[in-house]
């Protein structure tokens, strides 16, 4: 690879846009070539510092009346509040059920079961942002959701590494109560839906613009969902398993 | 479901990239917020057109009631950006050390780019995209993305540095 081309090519690699082939070919001139390495370590602090220092302009909720004022038809969005009172009911359903140990997902409801988190994840992102605890502190986070759950699902604050805890909240999806964690990453939020349990696929899922990831660690089910792109997101997974 | 229903399901969640990057183009609230309550009830005309991943599509929506709008009230703009494909990419350093980042200096240089710099930066950038999702929505070739965006970091390393300097000779005086 000449010089020029690898100058060129600088960029979709700190972008990640390059293929397996080129990437490979361009880490051997990096490794060979102090100055090229010099520019991609400067070019990805650049990249860096835009995303966390550059204002990204969220749209303000006077726009989100507006719109809602001049779309044909009736506004439908039930308010999330709707699903509260079925919350304590199903706990105590299901801390039954799982007292007898019947929390098995059929593969069949996994699809189903995605569908429900991303829609959970789209309904908390709409308005206010509904989290129950507000916290970065997973010694005030944790007991909270213990509290409420008939599991302890792992917590931690990830902002060293850009994922910063905003809180959490109880949900209840796939027919069972989960814990969902609140990170934070740029202006992106991210939900992670904890479960004990095992799931029947691990991996990536999108729809509709969102990104989910799917693992599970130690008996516990872990599901992000965001529209973060999925380089990140995966990121994420593994600090959580990692940390479990 | 009905139409309102879906679109608020898959469309609306997307508001405040549709609001970023309009405001990034318009550098104005105000602004901002008209063109992306006309962006958005275009889309919702438009919506059984959909295929595929929501934000990109609102996005490329968005960009174009944006250049609209930005032919119509400030011409000179959309008119005036240099040609980045003339030229092959000069060697210029991006050079840039993060600690000298500050955030003001770099929103102003960010928002003094030009038009097409701009759209490119911010949608990779803040909003995380592809280069194929941006070639789509700016609606050139994905080399060309690649050119403005290398162009874009130059141009902004360069601004943030001469930025930077001239405030240091302020606090001198």
């Amino acid at each position: 690879m000449k010089p020029e081309e690898a100058a060129r090519l600088l960029h979709a690699y700190v972008d990640r846009e390059l293929d397996a082939a080129k990437s490979l070919e361009l880490e051997a001139q990096l490794a060979a070539d102090p100055a090229l390495r010099e520019r991609f370590a400067r070019l990805r602090e650049l990249s860096a510092g835009i995303r966390e220092k550059a204002d990204y302009h969220a749209a303000p909720s006077s726009l989100a009346a507006r719109l809602s004022a001049a779309l044909p038809g009736a506004a439908s969005i039930a308010p999330r509040r709707a699903t509260r009172w079925i919350l304590p009911a199903a706990a105590a359903a299901l801390a039954a059920a799982l007292a007898v140990g019947i929390a098995l997902v059929r593969p069949g409801d996994e699809d189903a079961l995605l569908r429900e988190m991303v829609a959970s994840h789209v309904r908390s992102t709409l308005g206010n942002r509904l989290i129950d605890v507000a916290s970065s502190d997973q010694h005030t986070v944790k007991p909270w959701l213990s509290a409420r759950l008939p599991f302890s699902p792992p917590v931690a604050d990830f902002s060293p590494e850009g994922f910063e805890l905003a809180g959490a909240r109880v949900d209840y999806v796939g027919g069972r109560p989960v814990a969902v964690l609140v990170y934070k990453r740029r202006q992106h939020l991210i939900d992670a839906f904890i479960w004990p349990g095992s799931g029947p696929r691990d991996g990536a899922y999108s729809r509709d613009g969102f990104n989910v990831e799917r693992s599970s660690v130690e008996g516990m089910r872990i599901c992000l969902v965001s529209d973060l792109n999925r380089n990140e997101l995966s990121d994420l997974a593994r600090l959580l398993i990692a940390r479990r | 479901m009905t139409d309102r229903r879906r679109f608020e399901q898959q469309v609306l969640p997307h508001i405040d990239a549709a609001f970023n990057l309009a405001r990034w183009l318009t550098r104005n609230d105000h602004d901002a917020e008209d063109v992306v309550q006309d962006a958005m009830l275009r889309a919702y005309r438009h919506f059984e057109g959909l295929r595929g991943e929501a934000r990109p599509w609102l996005l490329a929506i968005v960009r174009n009631a944006c250049f609209s709008w930005i032919r119509r009230n400030r011409p000179a703009e959309v008119a005036a950006g240099p040609d980045e494909e003339a030229t092959a990419p000069a060697d210029g350093p991006e050079a840039l050390l993060a600690r000298e980042l500050d955030r003001r200096m770099l929103n102003e240089a960010i928002a003094a780019l030009p038009l097409q710099f701009r759209e490119v930066l911010i949608l990779r950038e803040l909003e995380d995209l592809s280069y194929r999702e941006i070639a789509r929505i700016a609606d050139v070739p994905i080399g060309t993305v690649m050119s403005r965006l290398a162009r874009a970091r130059r141009l902004l390393a360069e601004s943030v540095r001469v930025i930077a300097v001239a405030s240091r000779l302020q606090t001198e005086k």
